[in-house]
């Protein structure tokens, strides 16, 4: 049996598993739903590229009255690893001084290294990533297994301080205490309606640099006043 | 007497403009304003401009230089 074999019958299983979480669903369901999704072959990439939207609307909303929290349970044994327990994680790119000009270094609150599904307080990590109008590129994974002993308060600074590097963290929730000392270290706090996938938020991101930041943000990025409406100066003169 | 709002700093959360007793603040092109001709930094309504009490961002909000 060759090394691809093995891959696929794991995947295969892992297919299996997902589908018993789903309610009234075999495994030749959701492999209909999953190749309306991202095509065949499937294979290990193509899963990890499938998020919650995706698996809802494909082959016509076959899934779409399934609870959000199954279908979420159902991608995270889609995505995981059944042997090792692992969940590929991304590959980090090192940002050397200077690159990347005109951009802007997020972090995203996270617990499957995917989604932007973490509580600002509970996250086991924080995605650090580095967003200019046409590249990207993940720079860190900061684990947040703070020291033991520390009441909520000493906690939350700890948190806020592995990310005093960022400009802006998003995040699926956050307390009112903690999103002052947030904001107290300059860092602009984004709480999301609902958990998106952080490729969605980096495009939604990108969209808004590559237009007209909002001064705000063309602060952070360190962009001159000057330079924000040279339209306006320029046509003014 | 009037406040207005520091454009560099506004991240146009609109949290002003529903608590303005005086219908003063709109959304502008780019962020939002404050109109200094009807602003009356809230006096005769509450003890503190609403607008600074409900601003979630620091120095946001300041009084207009006469």
């Amino acid at each position: 049996m060759s090394s691809q074999d093995i891959m696929l019958r794991e995947l295969a299983l892992r297919i299996g598993l997902a589908a018993h979480a789903l309610p009234d669903t075999d495994a030749r369901r959701l492999f209909t739903v999953l190749t309306d999704c991202v095509s065949l072959p499937i294979t290990e990439a193509k899963i990890s590229s499938i998020n919650l939207k995706m698996l809802k609307t494909a082959q016509q909303g076959e899934f779409s009255t399934i609870d959000d929290a199954l279908l979420r349970k159902a991608l995270h044994i889609l995505k995981t690893n059944v042997e090792t327990g692992e969940i590929p994680k991304p590959e980090i790119l090192r940002l050397a001084e200077g690159e990347m000009p005109g951009s802007v270094r997020i972090a995203c609150a996270s617990n499957d290294a995917i989604n932007v599904d973490g509580h600002f307080g509970s996250c086991t990590q924080f995605m650090i990533y580095q967003v200019s109008a046409d590249e990207t590129r993940l720079i860190d994974i900061r684990p947040t297994n703070s020291l033991d002993g520390l009441d909520m308060e000493d906690k939350n600074r700890y948190r806020a301080e592995l990310i005093q590097d960022c400009q802006v963290i998003y995040m699926a929730s956050v307390g009112g205490p903690a999103a002052a000392k947030i904001v107290k270290l300059g860092i602009h706090p984004m709480k999301l309606p609902d958990v998106e996938p952080i490729t969605d938020i980096i495009d939604q991101l990108q969209t808004v640099i590559a237009g007209t930041p909002p001064p705000w943000l063309a602060k952070v990025m360190g962009i001159e006043a000057t330079n924000r409406f040279r339209f306006e100066r320029e046509a003014t003169g | 007497m009037a406040l207005y709002i520091v454009e560099a700093d506004c991240i146009s959360c609109g949290d002003c403009e529903p608590v303005c007793p005086t219908n003063s603040i709109t959304e502008g092109s780019i962020v939002f304003k404050i109109d200094k001709k009807s602003c009356t930094e809230c006096e005769g309504d509450f003890d503190i401009p609403q607008c600074i009490k409900v601003c979630p961002i620091d120095n946001c909000i300041l009084p207009l230089e006469a």
